[in-house]
Parts: structure tokens; C-alpha cells; sequence
């Protein structure tokens, strides 16, 4: 049997696990999830007998039309999407697994279960399209499930609100997508399938499109991915989606919702090598966002929003690569994939053990209030020291292998390109992801617990437990494949190709110089470094920071308050110009609007009303009209008048 | 032989008494004698054309059956209103306007 030939199974199976979940979940087992889990289960079993065979050579892209000529849905297998779907579905089956124990006591089970399913149906979806147009429509069905997860504790009032600013601070970037695509739509519409990757990604048809409008494209499709894999400026939504179930974080920061930026960099990655101005702006916007949030992650006490910190600054060194990959071309898909699917991996791993901290210590999120959990949690602790160790980079870890990767391109593309910022930039971010990481773990498993919870925390259970070991093992070992997985991925676009494009672009790639030896173990000082440091300080409190730690302090001051953009985007951009806009809308609504159906309508019924008197009921009335009218009708007739 | 003018004087002058009549009686039963003159009216027309074929006499005679009928069921309508009103002066019946 080709697996490959039903691979579309792999997104509609839990498209059927969210109706029956939706459905008939919640007479099932244990109130729900049964389904949710066999779907996944099946879609993941088909993602790795599809991977071997697509590890054979393999490949298809199947087409059906749909309504319009051009317009098409199908599903496309290559490298570049197996690798993700496998790593979707495994880590959501992982996750799945353990939110049967973890949302056991919530009253809506079999809801959760079925939005769930959903949103891994549309992550996976999206990564199957084999066009922009199908692909776009799952990219918003991710948008809505994240809306349905984050507030689902609906009832809790700062969780509606984070769903809301989620889905609207998502959605300024599926806007600029919108617009990507349309853009892109007029200038290629003479193509049989316009907007199918097929078609799109031949010298040709590139070469046809006019610089200019390359590079608006370019950077349009980035403002989607900046959107929705949470890129500065438009972070300000993952730190505050930490109100939604931990299980739900877990989704949407390893496996479904902010990998699909990066994912869409990755597959149009063609239009943004023929670009290099884009590519310039997604190597420093990368870098720049990789530092700015390591920098919040430092002052943060709720342990899940460090967390979502490291996950936007990781994201961050995903789309710097994919930018300072202008020097390399096409095997920059193949590192920025490996750094997505180790940090999916790890942060999976983080999340639920986060969870699992939670679970132990009644909801609280406060590392203040933690404290000497690894012995009350062992199982915990060290998993969750696995994973960020995997999250610092420490040597011989997943993490190590594909941040390393990055940082010595950068380096190479600072040599090459006398641009140094990305390389600066992301150094700098790796030394305080350590550090930061760090100060949670030692925040929260060493020294004296620190609050009357933390002294009567337990261990997760097992169904709980056993998903973190195996997420544990991959955060370890993933970077054995290293090797194997940058030749599968990163020849996931013809090399010939990205060479001509890169022609266009007016660039030449610069293959592997030398990097001095003092570069090269950089990262793993940093990552070392930055751990000791966090030693110094939160190990049992040697060093006092409490003088940093004042709002007397500018610094700590403008990293408490997240730089001010919260303010920026909230106080001064929504409520004073979009209020006066508001105003003026609701103006013109209530009075133009309003006023011209209120009119019609009162014309209608006053001249009515007037009218109606001519109908007087008397009979000789009538009779003379009639009489009147039929003389009239003579002369007429006869030619009089 | 009378020539055709004089009948259609005849005729013309019964329309006019009759349309009369219906403008400005109120009461019912006027109404309807009227409305037989304005009927008998036309009736000489089709007899005073009808010179060289019965056709136009026929017509006549259907007309006079049908005006018949009309009138059964006005005094019928007229009889019912004087029971309900104890008055057949055709401006009171108004009630179904506005």
C-alpha cells in the first residue's frame, strides 16, 4: 500500500475525530476525548508511513478544481511538508495524550476535545495545501481555533479578552497576506493554476514579475508570517494567550499556530530569495525579535509567560535564518525546519511540564511562589530540565545543534554582507535565553518552597508523565538526525533553481567560507555562560537583585512594562485613532444611514396616510369620478382634446 | 321612416337622465331606476342600428334578461340594508372606508 496516495487522510481524519468529538463526545469515555486522540493517533501513523516513503523519493501534488477555472484545492507532499506534518501530529498526539488527564475535571471535556481536533486538523491542512488560496483558508481556520482555545475559560474575564486580542492582533497580519496573495494573484493570473506552488515556483514565471512588486509580495507574505508566529511588533498577543488551558499553549506554541509563519516564509521561499531587500528585513526583523523578547523574558514571574517569551524569541531565530539565508540558499529551509521541529519538541516538553507544575500546585502560575518542587515533582523537574537545557542550547542537546547552525550562518552572512546585526543580535538573545530559562528552573524546583502550595505539590500522574518522557527523549537525542535532515529538507526546492532566482535578486550565494574556531563555540559559551549565570544568581539567592528588581529602576521599569507597546498599541493606536474613527463611523451611521431609511420609510407612510382620504366610501363619489373619467376617455377617443 | 339621429337623441337624452340620477340621488331604489334607464338607453342604440339583421334585437333581449337579474340582486342588497340601518340613503352606507 502507498501511503503517500492517502495522505490526505492525515487532515481529515481529525476534521471527523472534531464532529463525532463535537457530536456524540461527551456520552463516550470519560466524557470525551476518545476520538480526538484515535484521529490524531491515525493521522500520525500516516504522517510516518508517508515519511518513509517520501524518504525514498516519493513526492505528489494532486489537484481537483473547484468552482473556477484556476481555482483548485489538493495536496502536495514533499520534504519540506512531511517533516512538519510528521512533527504536527506527533507532538499534538503527545499533547492529546496528555490533556485527557490534565482537562479531566473540566465540565466542557468533549468541547475542548473537538476544538482541538480542529485546530490540528487546520495546522495540518495548511501545511498539505498545494496552494495559497486553500492554504489561506486553513490559516484562518487556525486563527478562529486559537480564538475558541485561548478563551476557553470563556467565564474568566482576562481569558475572553486574550482570545479577542489573539485573534485581532492576528489578524492585522492576515490582512497583509490577504493583500500578498492578490497582489501576487494580478501579476501571475495568466497561469493555468495561478496560485498553485507547482506553477509559481519556475524561473519564468518569477523572472515575469516586476522587482518592485516581488519585494511588496515578499514583504506582505512576512507580515502574515510576523502576525502569526507572533514577530515584533505584533507579539503583543502570545504573552497574554497564556490564559487559555497550559495544554492549549503547548498546541499553539510547538505544534499548530506559530510555526505557520515560519512555514509560510519556508514554502514561498523562492519569491523571497528572488527578493533580497524582504530577505534583508526577515534576517534583522528575526534577530531583533529574538533579542527584544529574551530581554522580557527576564523580568516575567508567571512561569508560562517566560515560556511564551522563549517561544517568540525562538521564533525570532527561525525567520533570522531563513532571512541570512540569502548567503546559502536553498539548504536555509533545511536549518530554520530543524530549529522549528527541535524547538517544537522542547517547547512542547516545557509547556507540559509547566502544566504538570500547575496541576501540582493548584493553578498557581507565580514563580515567586514555587520553590524546592524537584523533590516533590522528580519526574517533572528533570523533564522540564532536559527541556531547557534543549531551550539554552546546551551542547550535545536538539536545541544546540540547530541554534548553533544558525548563529554560525549569521556569522558567515555578517562576514559576507558586512551586516552584522543578525549575528549580534541573536548571540546576545541566546546568552539570556539561558539565563532566563534557568532562573525558572531555579526558581521553581531549587531552595526552600516558598509558599504553603509549593510544600504540598505532587507528581503528575501517569498519563501525564509519560508523555513528557517521550517529548524528553526527542528534546535530547532529535539532533542525531541532523545531518540526514539537512540534505532531506534543505533539497526540498531545486538547488538550480534557487540559484537563478538569487540571479535575479542580483546576488551570488557565498558558499561555507571558514569560521574561526572562537566563532564557533561562541553559542555554547553563551549557553553555558548564561546558565552559570543564572546559577549565581537564583541558586538559593546568592546574589541579591533586588536592587534591580524596583520599579525606581528605568531599566526594569521599561522591561516591566514590556517597552510600552502594550500601551502604544492599546491606548494610544486603538482607543484614541481608531476611537475617533469609531466616532466619526458611528456618526455617519447613525445619522446618514439611519437617517435615509428612517426617511423612506416616513415618506412612505405620511404620503400613505394622505392618500387614503380620497377613499371617502360614498357611492355618488365614485360614480362621479367613473362618469368624469369615461367623458374624459370620449373626448379623448373622439380627438376633442 | 324615422331617420337613425332621432333615436340616438332619444337614446343620449335617456343616458343623460339616467347618469344624472345616479350623481345626485341618495336614495337606493332611485339609484337602481337609474341604472335600468341608463341600461334601456343602450338598448335603443342596438335596436335602432340593427336595420337589415335581428342581430342588434338580440342583444337587446339579453340585456334586458341580464338587467333583470341585476335587479333582483340590487333590491335583494337594498332590502338587507334597510334591515340593518332602517334607511337606504346611500351616504350613510360608508362604514368600510378608513
Amino acid at each position: 500500500m502507498a501511503w503517500i496516495e492517502y495522505a490526505y487522510w492525515i487532515a481529515l481524519l481529525p476534521l471527523i475525530g472534531f464532529v463525532l468529538e463535537l457530536f456524540v463526545g461527551k456520552y463516550t469515555w470519560k466524557r470525551g476525548g476518545i476520538f480526538a486522540n484515535l484521529a490524531i493517533l491515525g493521522s500520525t501513523i500516516i504522517a510516518i508511513g508517508t515519511l518513509t516513503e517520501v524518504l525514498g523519493g516519493a513526492r505528489i501534488d494532486v489537484s481537483v478544481s473547484w468552482f473556477f477555472d484556476g481555482i483548485v484545492v489538493g495536496y502536495l507532499i514533499d520534504p519540506l511538508a512531511i517533516v512538519m506534518l510528521c512533527m504536527v501530529s506527533f507532538v499534538s498526539l503527545m499533547i492529546h495524550i496528555y490533556a485527557t488527564a490534565y482537562m479531566d475535571e473540566d465540565p466542557n471535556k468533549s468541547l475542548y476535545f473537538a476544538e482541538t481536533a480542529l485546530f490540528t486538523c487546520g495546522m495540518l491542512g495548511l501545511v498539505l495545501s498545494n496552494n495559497l488560496l486553500q492554504l489561506f483558508i486553513f490559516w484562518e481556520l487556525v486563527g478562529v481555533c486559537s480564538y475558541l482555545l485561548i478563551g476557553f475559560w470563556w467565564y474568566k474575564p482576562e481569558a475572553a479578552a486574550a482570545g479577542k486580542k489573539a485573534f485581532l492582533t492576528t489578524r492585522v497580519g492576515d490582512v497583509l497576506f490577504l493583500l500578498g496573495i492578490i497582489l501576487l494573484y494580478f501579476n501571475v493570473s495568466h497561469l493555468p493554476e495561478p496560485l498553485s506552488f507547482k506553477y509559481l515556483f519556475s524561473l519564468e514565471v518569477l523572472e515575469a514579475i516586476p522587482h518592485t512588486h516581488l519585494t511588496a509580495i515578499a514583504l506582505l507574505f512576512l507580515g502574515g508570517a510576523v502576525g502569526k508566529s507572533s514577530q515584533f511588533p505584533l507579539h503583543v498577543w502570545i504573552p497574554d494567550a497564556m490564559e487559555g488551558p497550559t495544554t492549549v499553549s503547548a498546541l499553539i506554541h510547538a505544534a499548530t499556530m506559530v510555526t505557520a509563519g515560519i512555514y509560510l516564509v519556508a514554502r514561498t521561499y523562492p519569491i523571497f530569495i528572488a527578493s533580497p531587500d524582504a530577505l534583508v528585513v526577515v534576517a534583522v526583523l528575526g534577530g531583533f525579535t529574538a533579542l527584544f523578547a529574551a530581554t522580557l523574558g527576564l523580568v516575567v514571574n508567571d512561569i508560562k509567560r517566560v515560556l511564551a517569551y522563549s517561544t517568540i524569541s525562538q521564533l525570532g531565530y527561525m525567520l533570522c535564518m531563513l532571512g541570512v539565508g540569502s548567503i546559502i540558499g536553498a539548504f536555509a529551509v533545511g536549518y530554520s525546519l530543524f530549529h522549528l521541529i527541535s524547538h517544537a519538541f522542547f517547547k512542547a516538553l516545557l509547556f507540559l511540564c509547566s502544566g504538570a507544575v500547575l496541576h501540582g500546585l493548584a493553578n498557581t502560575r507565580d514563580l515567586r511562589e514555587m520553590g524546592g518542587l524537584l523533590k516533590k515533582m522528580p519526574v517533572t523537574a528533570i523533564a522540564m530540565l532536559i527541556g531547557a537545557l534543549s531551550l539554552s542550547g546546551f551542547p550535545l542537546t536538539a536545541g544546540f545543534f540547530s541554534k548553533d547552525r544558525i548563529i554560525e550562518t549569521a556569522y558567515e552572512y555578517g562576514v559576507a554582507t558586512n551586516n552584522f546585526l543578525p549575528w549580534i543580535f541573536i548571540l546576545l538573545a541566546a546568552l539570556l535565553t539561558a539565563v532566563y530559562t534557568f532562573r525558572l528552573w531555579f526558581m521553581a524546583f531549587t531552595g526552600e518552597p516558598r509558599s504553603y502550595l509549593a510544600e504540598h505539590a505532587h507528581e503528575a500522574s501517569k498519563i501525564m508523565t509519560i508523555p513528557l518522557i517521550v517529548l524528553a527523549a526527542f528534546a535530547l537525542f532529535f539532533g542525531i538526525f541532523q545531518k540526514k535532515f539537512y540534505t532531506f529538507v534543505g533539497a526540498n526546492f531545486d538547488s538550480h533553481l534557487i540559484e537563478e532566482l538569487a540571479h535575479i535578486g542580483g546576488y551570488h550565494f557565498h558558499h561555507a567560507g571558514h569560521v574561526p574556531f572562537v566563532v564557533m563555540i561562541l553559542p555554547a559559551v553563551c549557553a553555558i555562560g548564561g546558565i552559570a549565570i543564572a546559577y549565581g544568581i537564583w541558586y538559593n539567592n546568592r546574589v541579591d537583585v533586588s536592587t534591580f528588581i524596583s520599579k525606581e529602576n528605568p531599566i526594569y521599569r521599561l522591561l516591566w512594562n514590556k517597552y510600552y507597546l502594550d500601551f502604544i498599541f492599546k491606548d494610544l493606536i486603538a482607543e484614541r485613532v481608531f476611537g475617533f474613527v469609531a466616532l466619526v463611523a458611528e456618526a455617519f451611521d447613525k445619522y446618514v444611514i439611519d437617517g435615509v431609511v428612517n426617511g423612506i420609510s416616513y415618506l412612505v407612510l405620511t404620503t400613505g396616510s394622505r392618500l387614503r382620504k380620497i377613499q371617502t366610501g360614498v357611492v355618488e363619489t365614485y360614480a362621479t369620478a367613473v362618469v368624469i373619467g369615461v367623458v374624459i376617455l370620449i373626448l379623448l377617443i373622439g380627438g376633442v382634446i | 321612416m324615422i331617420p337613425l339621429e332621432w333615436y340616438l337623441i332619444l337614446a343620449g337624452t335617456l343616458f343623460s337622465i339616467g347618469a344624472y340620477g345616479i350623481l345626485v340621488e341618495r336614495n337606493g331604489l332611485k339609484v337602481l331606476m337609474c341604472l335600468e334607464i341608463l341600461l334601456n338607453a343602450a338598448n335603443i342604440n342596438l335596436v335602432a342600428f340593427s336595420r337589415g339583421n335581428l342581430m342588434g334585437q338580440q342583444f337587446a333581449l339579453f340585456s334586458i334578461a341580464i338587467a333583470a337579474c341585476e335587479v333582483a340582486v340590487g333590491l335583494a342588497l337594498l332590502i338587507m340594508l334597510f334591515r340593518y340601518m332602517d334607511t337606504i340613503d346611500l351616504e350613510t352606507f360608508n362604514i368600510l372606508r378608513w
